[in-house]
């Protein structure tokens, strides 16, 4: 492990390690552009000049490896002044059009400008190269005047997709970044080119204009798109969901997520979201308070007691799961969570990237906590047999199978928790309004069976209350109470029946998740890890 | 003797004579409003005081020589505001020159503390004050005053406008050093900005 001074601060750093990392992770800010923590060092843009003693010239830190006894100066007057005149040549050429750039409050240029710069400009607006600017590229725009040519894109597109979109067209000052004939980007992962852009050259179209970036509060969470689990910020304003962006974490999804889970806040403050408890009366629908559909709820579980069922979605957290199950349980009824089969996709992947064919993001969650007991064929069959009294659903899944119509029609009592309100909904009883994942605390288990936490972004609409919320109150009728009133402590006792789970808290957990061990197949879990 | 504490000689007695000086003055400022109409008092609503250039009243957004905003929606008065009382959309332009513009501007006018702040903020010139101060509204709603009221407001401003951004502003050293290095290198001394109506 060499050790090397940065600023008289003595860095015990891995080897390999490159001068730029060692002094981040360790809170030492020096400038960059070009260098990503997830993609390989490029070393173009010059700003990261640090003073390395016993070497001639001045080093650029990203791409200088920390060796034994290193003595780094990244302060003083010889490192600084090139610095600045590094970030003068970034500048020379920039639109400043800053008012009407969406990169404003979280734009490189603009804090290292304040932090390193703050000279007057040498060149007048007029005199500056002009280039493309709002290009259209699909779902992102491209500003070729602002771009700084780091080649964060051109990296990201060939390490990380491999589609090579980009490249650095015409020399010297007009050179700049374009796709080959205006070609669009076209996979899912374009919205990350937005996110390693460290100026406004590559913006998202979909957050185009819409907010600016210092009013946003951003919340830990995780995507519930896919089994992948990635980490994400929910970026929110006065309760409105206005973006989601990755959250670095490098043993899930390092610095990217894909396009169809940036997509997933736009269902968070739809207004077909399910606010209120209904019931259905003969023909017509009839709007209930929540305790009133809890008790109608409790009251059908009372009268039908083992001749009940329950399906679990793989879409709640672990404590919606563990809430649920403790539901059935109080009833000794039928329990599964497995419609369309989820378990055997959770591991499988669509792409090279991030994404998996189990679109839920708790399967695993689900699995360990024995959630796939009776079998979904097998609870369909009691239904047709008319051995079914009430089934209480935790979502909607099972009531879009067009298969199960039929057997769903034999049960005269049948609850849903839902979300978002959908012509499925006729076919249950009681609609019981659930919140939705960036609404609740909680946590799911990925793929890799690695438990993370979400955190609640927003108040849930109208009455919608968390899933365990729910079932904790249908419990609480039949006198069977959860003995838990909180996400935390209901996670207390998740950790206490769950095979693997013992000793963890949500604290354990932390903002990067805990991995457990995965049992089973050993190449699988090699493949998942990897 | 504790601080504070005036202590009256009251052996003197209230005399005539300070009697008569009140009256004198109360009769000289009768006189001079009867015969020389010189009053201490104005007729408003007819007559108005006049107010400093400076004067913070109610807000008028700019236009360009084409009649669309000067804002290009860049939120600076929004995220200065103390009292937050300006609501802002934007929207896209077609010329990629401009980009971006207000689709929705809004002040509240019974919210904002008139501090101009949004007024130094703006990079644009695009939000000034006018030396208006006639707020009358039947209803809360009705002050809360959208894009096309403000930018209407140009045209009507009877007082000439009020806060702005002007060259001879003290709170601008930046613009003071760029105005003296006009005058040392080329002569060029920009006089008041021309005032309306």
């Amino acid at each position: 492990m060499p050790k090397c001074t940065i600023d008289g601060r003595e860095i015990e750093v891995a080897p390999g390690t490159n001068v730029l990392k060692a002094a981040l992770d360790n809170g030492i800010h020096i400038q960059h552009f070009c260098w990503h923590p997830d993609l390989a060092v490029d070393g173009n843009c010059r700003t990261c000049m640090v003073e390395v003693e016993k070497m001639a010239k001045l080093q650029i830190a990203c791409n200088t490896v920390v060796s034994e006894g290193m003595v780094v100066r990244t302060t003083s007057p010889k490192a600084v002044d090139a610095q600045r005149s590094a970030l003068e040549f970034l500048l020379v050429n920039h639109p400043i059009d800053c008012p009407v750039c969406d990169q404003a409050g979280e734009c490189y240029l603009q804090d290292n400008y304040m932090r390193y710069g703050l000279y007057d400009s040498k060149v007048e607006l007029e005199d500056k190269v002009r280039k493309r600017k709002v290009v259209d590229l699909g779902s992102i725009m491209l500003d070729a005047e602002r771009c700084v040519l780091c080649s964060r894109c051109l990296r990201f597109e060939s390490e990380v997709t491999g589609t090579n979109s980009f490249e650095f067209v015409n020399r010297g000052d007009r050179v700049q970044i374009a796709t080959f004939e205006n070609r669009k980007i076209t996979h899912d992962y374009a919205g990350n080119l937005a996110d390693v852009c460290p100026v406004g050259a590559l913006l998202s179209h979909d957050f185009r204009f819409k907010m600016r970036v210092w009013f946003l509060k951003a919340h830990e969470s995780v995507c519930p798109g896919c089994s992948t689990g990635c980490n994400v910020f929910v970026d929110e304003r006065d309760g409105e969901v206005e973006r989601l962006r990755p959250r670095r974490n490098v043993d899930v999804n390092k610095s990217w997520m894909c396009d169809p889970g940036r997509a997933l806040y736009k269902e968070i403050g739809v207004t077909s979201r399910v606010s209120g408890a209904r019931e259905r009366g003969g023909t017509t629908w009839e709007g209930v308070s929540v305790p009133a559909a809890l008790d109608r709820v409790a009251t059908a579980l009372k009268e039908a007691g083992s001749d009940s069922a329950f399906l679990a979605s793989p879409q709640g957290t672990n404590e919606d799961v563990f809430a649920f199950k403790a539901l059935a349980d109080a009833v000794s009824g039928k329990l599964d969570f497995r419609v369309g089969d989820p378990e055997k996709k959770v591991r499988e992947r669509i792409d090279k990237v991030l994404q998996r064919a189990d679109r839920n993001p708790n399967t695993q969650g689900c699995l360990d906590q024995g959630i796939g007991r009776d079998g979904v064929a097998a609870i369909l069959a009691s239904c047709r047999g008319g051995r079914v009294k009430a089934l209480v659903l935790q979502g909607p899944e099972l009531l879009r199978v067009p298969e199960a119509v039929d057997a769903l029609a034999t049960v005269p009592f049948v609850a849903v928790m839902a979300t978002h309100e959908g012509p499925e909904l006729d076919r249950a009883r009681v609609v019981l309004p659930a919140a939705l994942w960036a609404e609740t605390e909680g946590t799911y288990t990925n793929y890799q069976r690695r438990v993370q936490r979400l955190k609640a972004a927003v108040p849930a609409p109208g009455d919608a209350l968390p899933r365990w919320e729910l079932a904790a109150g249908v419990l609480d009728r039949l006198g069977r109470p959860l003995g838990a009133t909180a996400p935390r402590e209901i996670f207390a006792l998740v950790a206490k029946a769950t095979p693997g789970y013992s000793g963890l808290d949500h604290r354990a957990i932390g903002a990067s998740g805990r991995a457990l061990p995965l049992v089973g197949d050993a190449g699988t879990a090699q493949e998942a890890r990897a | 003797m504790a601080i504070g504490v005036i202590t009256v000689d009251r052996s003197q007695k209230a005399g005539v004579l300070p009697l008569l000086q009140g009256h004198w003055v109360t009769l000289r400022i009768f006189l001079k409003t009867l015969f020389l109409r010189k009053a201490s008092t104005i007729q408003y609503p007819e007559e108005t005081r006049p107010v400093s250039s400076r004067y913070r009243g109610i807000h008028v957004l700019t236009e360009r020589e084409d009649g669309t905003p000067k804002c290009v929606a860049c939120f600076m008065c929004a995220t200065v505001c103390p009292a937050e009382c300006i609501y802002i959309e934007s929207g896209e332009r077609p010329e990629t020159t401009i980009e971006k513009y207000p689709t929705r501007f809004e002040i509240d006018l019974l919210r904002c503390v008139y501090c101009g702040f949004c007024v130094d903020a703006c990079p644009e010139e695009a939000i000034i004050m006018s030396r208006e101060n006639d707020l009358v509204g039947t209803t809360r709603a009705e002050l809360v005053i959208d894009r096309d009221r403000l930018m209407a407001r140009g045209k009507l401003v009877e007082h000439g406008p009020g806060y702005r951004p002007v060259d001879h502003d003290v709170r601008r050293p930046v613009r003071i050093a760029a105005l003296e290095r006009l005058k040392a290198e080329h002569g060029i001394v920009p006089g008041m900005p021309k005032t309306r109506g």
